[in-house]
């Protein structure tokens, strides 16, 4: 083991190159391909018409809009529910904490396509098929679990002598919450958003079945090309797809660490963020 | 009594949306099940939904693809994501100086790819026409399209396997990385002390070390994986599918008295989950999986 | 005058429990603290006095009893209205704010404008010596300095009472030593009311006007540090001060003999006969051979030997009893461990207690 430590890590380094990296290879030659046959492991002609396709169409811009749209409010009123929710069992001793926590990680054991085909005629009865409240609904139940979470570890390790402290100095509950909980749980509250976001950006069938075609998210967009399309169109499709999930998390990542340096910045810029 | 009651009333928001949301649709799904459909009169409770799963033939062979699919993938993935925690901590002890952060955010790229992405890219690679296909012809391995083995879109589900072996993997060496570099350094040197060598040292306390975690991750895939929908619904065939998707055929089939068919699929699936998580809960809390190594 | 008056406070645990002696987390505690004063809750951990603190600060609810200062009744006030300040130990500066920023929270909280707040904040840095470091943030200052800005942070609001729950113990003994001069100067500079805990003897005997010793959730005596020391009402507050010297015995006719023997002597003070223990505290033992009036002669070997600051302590086996004295260095000179030596007890000032 000891013995050839710069072999191994060579060695280690190339796999997991192999196995994370080579997958995306047809995936972006495809795109750019015109016409890519068999045997050829390069693409024959080279295009970006599927490019042009897929950036030009209005479709697109609509499906990435609604698709981030969406997430942005299943995440926000995720962390309304989660906050409150995290306090209660943080702060004071509840009876029956067991049966809350089974309650709000129950979606990530049954998965929620049980139960959005089964509300699916309450959903239709209430006129909340083909429609974006509808699919924000449906999506609450699959990323809250993972925002309690990560709201709930953060909160943990806020000791209750800093709101104590809080207190003495005179502020009141709201204050308080901004000024000494907020700032201390945003990473939590990032890393819950973060995985709510990714969450509702995959989902495709309960999209599907509440949505029914009307609400176009890229997934739902993405679909037909892949099951059987044009490959260079699907591929681009599954590019800007990922692309736009893995923006999301960068940028939320990004925002964090950008918040964290406007607060070390000198005071006198009047301004400044609000903690 | 306002103090007393505080801390349920700021628990309401969160456990009434998911009980009316969730719950709500589980028992709505339950009660369809057993053939209650109000807005079309039908309003007595029977059974002939289970009574006719039971005994038909496609959902026992949904079954056994279903379990078959999960096993294949958490096994697979189970081994994959062991080695890329291994392969991982070498990196981590040759390259001190530069951050390790890169790898890490790397290998966890297949993570935050959604699924359908990952299924196409499976697609792209593995069909007989595909990318690692042409790459075998191109080495002289293969002579034609046939040659290759058909792995997508098969009865089989390999399609399914290896989708979820690539996505989850990173799931499983981000379960056991923290384990593996928590057992280095002066757990190493303790046993050394002992006179422990390298090949005893994995047997005697680097397996059971990580066995708890790896049982645990491994088992989580297998609960994913048994009950997901997208990507067999890409890779897989008509028939058989695995459960989900029977479900959704019997849904969207058209005939009405399918629907109380598709729900009792639902259910006997969400009464699988339930059982499996309970049994993952339990194991988990006796074998203390997350305590003693900190 | 805004006196702090806590009347028959106490605090059970939250168990429902029969009402028993062993439910009370904290006895009832009566204390009228003057304005202006230092005073110092003293105790062994689990005591109580950390309880008591939060009590006062309103951070518990008492299940009993009143707080007033002056003519206030400030029980069913919260924490926030009450207008004291507290300082913890860690000195839980909000991280994410400024130096400045931090001190000023407290004014904020009372919606004090910007220009007015910062000045105040920025006088009150000068007054514990960080004047310079308003604008840095907590994490570039060390242990000492932030909890000098904790302090300035709790009383740039000028509070009625500043509660203080061990903010040195985290702190090196020599800092320490700094932090206490810096409190004791301020304290008197602002006449602000201090109720301070500690378990460390010695700075609350160095800081208080008065002391309030506290064992087992009750409180056992209260009085200045004089007066502890010399005049403890009970054996568990003398050794918890530290005097080791207990002798049993009983008292007749003026006389006392303690229990085995060591001691017999007539006893100045006026007091009834029965059981006592009496008290003798280090400095009323002295190393010397010949006999003096009115003190009684020890003998025994030495055992320990200890070193302080310019004296000796030392601890004599007596045979019966391990007695703690103080010689001087010269004195220490002449005897070593193991070696046989002779004390005179003056029974002047020696206590007798009856618990």
């Amino acid at each position: 083991m000891k013995k050839h430590p710069q072999l191994l890590s060579l060695f280690a380094f190339i796999a997991l190159i192999i196995f994370v990296v080579v997958p995306f290879v047809p995936l972006i030659l495809s795109s750019v391909s015109f016409s890519w046959r068999w045997p050829d492991v390069l693409p024959e002609s080279w295009s970006f018409r599927a490019w042009e396709y897929v950036l030009n169409d209005g479709r697109t811009w609509q499906a990435v809009g609604i698709s981030l749209w969406i997430a942005l409010i299943v995440t926000a009123v995720n962390i309304l529910l989660a906050l409150p929710a995290a306090n209660a069992l943080v702060r004071y001793s509840v009876r029956g904490r067991w049966l809350f926590e089974a309650i709000i990680f129950a979606p990530i054991i049954i998965p929620p396509f049980i139960s959005v085909m089964g509300i699916h005629l309450t959903f239709l009865r209430l006129g909340l098929t083909e429609t974006v409240l509808g699919v924000v609904l449906a999506h609450i139940a699959p990323t809250l679990p993972y925002m309690f979470r990560a709201v709930m570890i953060s909160y943990q390790t806020l000791s209750a002598d800093w709101e104590d402290q809080a207190r003495m100095l005179g502020a009141r509950a709201l204050p308080r919450f901004f000024h000494v909980v907020l700032p201390h749980l945003l990473p939590g509250i990032l890393a819950g958003a973060s995985l709510s976001v990714l969450i509702s950006l995959s989902q495709y069938l309960i999209t599907f079945i509440i949505g029914a075609g009307q609400v176009v998210t890229l997934p739902i967009l993405l679909f037909p090309f892949v099951s059987g399309g044009d490959p260079g169109i699907a591929s681009a499709y599954s590019l800007l797809y990922a692309a736009i999930a893995i923006a999301a998390l960068v940028g939320m990542d990004a925002a964090l660490k950008r918040y964290y340096q406007l607060n070390k910045a000198p005071q006198d810029s009047g301004k400044g963020v609000k903690p | 009594m306002w103090r007393k009651s505080k801390p349920y009333l700021l628990l309401l928001p969160a456990a009434a949306t998911i009980i009316l949301l969730f719950f709500g649709g589980i028992f709505d799904g339950l009660l369809k099940s057993f053939g209650y459909f109000p807005a079309i009169g039908e309003t007595e409770l029977n059974l002939a939904a289970y009574d006719r799963l039971l005994h038909s033939a496609s959902f026992w062979e949904s079954m056994e693809l279903t379990l078959r699919v999960a096993a294949l993938s958490s096994l697979l993935s189970a081994v994959i994501g062991a080695l890329i925690a291994v392969a991982l901590f070498f990196l981590n002890e040759s390259t001190k100086t530069t951050s390790p952060k890169a790898w890490h955010r790397l290998f966890q790229l297949p993570l935050t790819i959604p699924h359908l992405v990952a299924g196409y890219i499976v697609v792209l690679l593995f069909t007989q026409s595909g990318f690692v296909s042409r790459i075998l012809a191109a080495f002289g391995w293969i002579d034609g399209i046939t040659d290759f083995p058909v792995l997508v879109n098969d009865p089989f589900g390999w399609g399914i396997v290896l989708t979820y072996a690539w996505k989850e993997a990173p799931f499983v060496a981000l379960m056991l990385y923290p384990v593996l570099s928590r057992i280095h350094g002066s757990w190493r040197e303790v046993s050394r002390v002992f006179g422990a060598g390298d090949w005893q040292f994995i047997r005697e306390i680097v397996v059971p070390a990580i066995m708890p975690a790896w049982a645990i991750a491994t088992f989580i895939v297998f609960v994913f994986t048994f009950s997901a929908f997208e990507v067999p619904y890409l890779l897989g065939v008509t028939y058989p599918s695995v459960l989900p998707v029977y479900s959704y055929q019997l849904y969207t089939s058209g005939t009405l008295s399918d629907r109380p068919e598709a729900l009792a699929v639902n259910m006997i699936l969400a009464a699988i989950t339930i059982l499996l998580g309970l049994v993952a809960y339990y194991f988990s809390k006796r074998w203390n999986v997350l305590k003693g190594w900190g | 005058m805004s006196d702090l008056r806590i009347i028959d406070i106490e605090k059970r645990y939250q168990a429902v429990q029969p009402k028993n002696d062993a439910s009370f987390m904290l006895r009832p505690v009566r204390l009228s603290i003057r304005e202006g004063e230092f005073f110092s809750l003293l105790g062994p951990s689990g005591c109580g006095k950390t309880t008591l603190l939060k009590l006062v600060a309103g951070l518990l609810k008492a299940d009993g009893g009143e707080i007033w200062v002056g003519d206030k009744n400030l029980t069913n006030v919260p924490p926030e209205s009450r207008q004291f300040a507290m300082v913890f130990q860690q000195s839980l500066l909000f991280p994410h704010k400024t130096i400045e920023d931090n001190v000023a929270f407290g004014l904020k909280m009372q919606k004090v404008g910007k220009k007015q707040r910062l000045k105040a904040a920025h006088d009150m840095l000068e007054h514990v010596g960080l004047n310079e470091f308003g604008s840095r943030f907590p994490d570039e200052l060390s242990g000492g300095q932030q909890q000098r800005v904790a302090l300035a942070r709790a009383l740039v609001a000028n509070p009625r009472v500043l509660l203080m729950d061990e903010p040195f113990s985290a702190l090196d003994p020599g800092l320490r030593e700094e932090m206490r001069e810096l409190l004791s100067r301020i304290q008197k500079d602002f006449r602000v009311t201090v109720l301070f805990v500690t378990h460390d003897r010695d700075e609350a005997f160095a800081l208080s006007d008065r002391i309030a010793v506290m064992s087992e959730g009750q409180l056992r005596q209260v009085g200045s540090a004089r007066e502890l020391y010399e005049r403890p009402e009970t054996t568990a507050v003398a050794s918890f001060l530290g005097l080791r010297n207990i002798l049993s015995g009983a008292l007749k006719n003026g006389r006392f003999v303690s229990s085995d023997g060591m001691i017999e002597a007539d006893v100045a003070k006026q007091l009834a006969d029965g059981d006592y223990f009496m008290v003798i505290r280090p400095e009323a033992i002295k190393a010397a051979e010949d006999d003096q009036l009115g003190h009684v002669p020890v003998k025994g070997i030495v055992e320990e030997m200890k070193y302080g600051r310019g004296m000796y302590s030392l601890k004599v086996n007596t045979g019966n009893q391990l007695l703690e004295c103080v010689v001087t260095t010269p004195q220490a000179e002449e005897t070593a461990v193991g070696e046989p030596i002779s004390l005179l007890v003056d029974m002047q000032k020696v206590w007798f207690l009856k618990e």
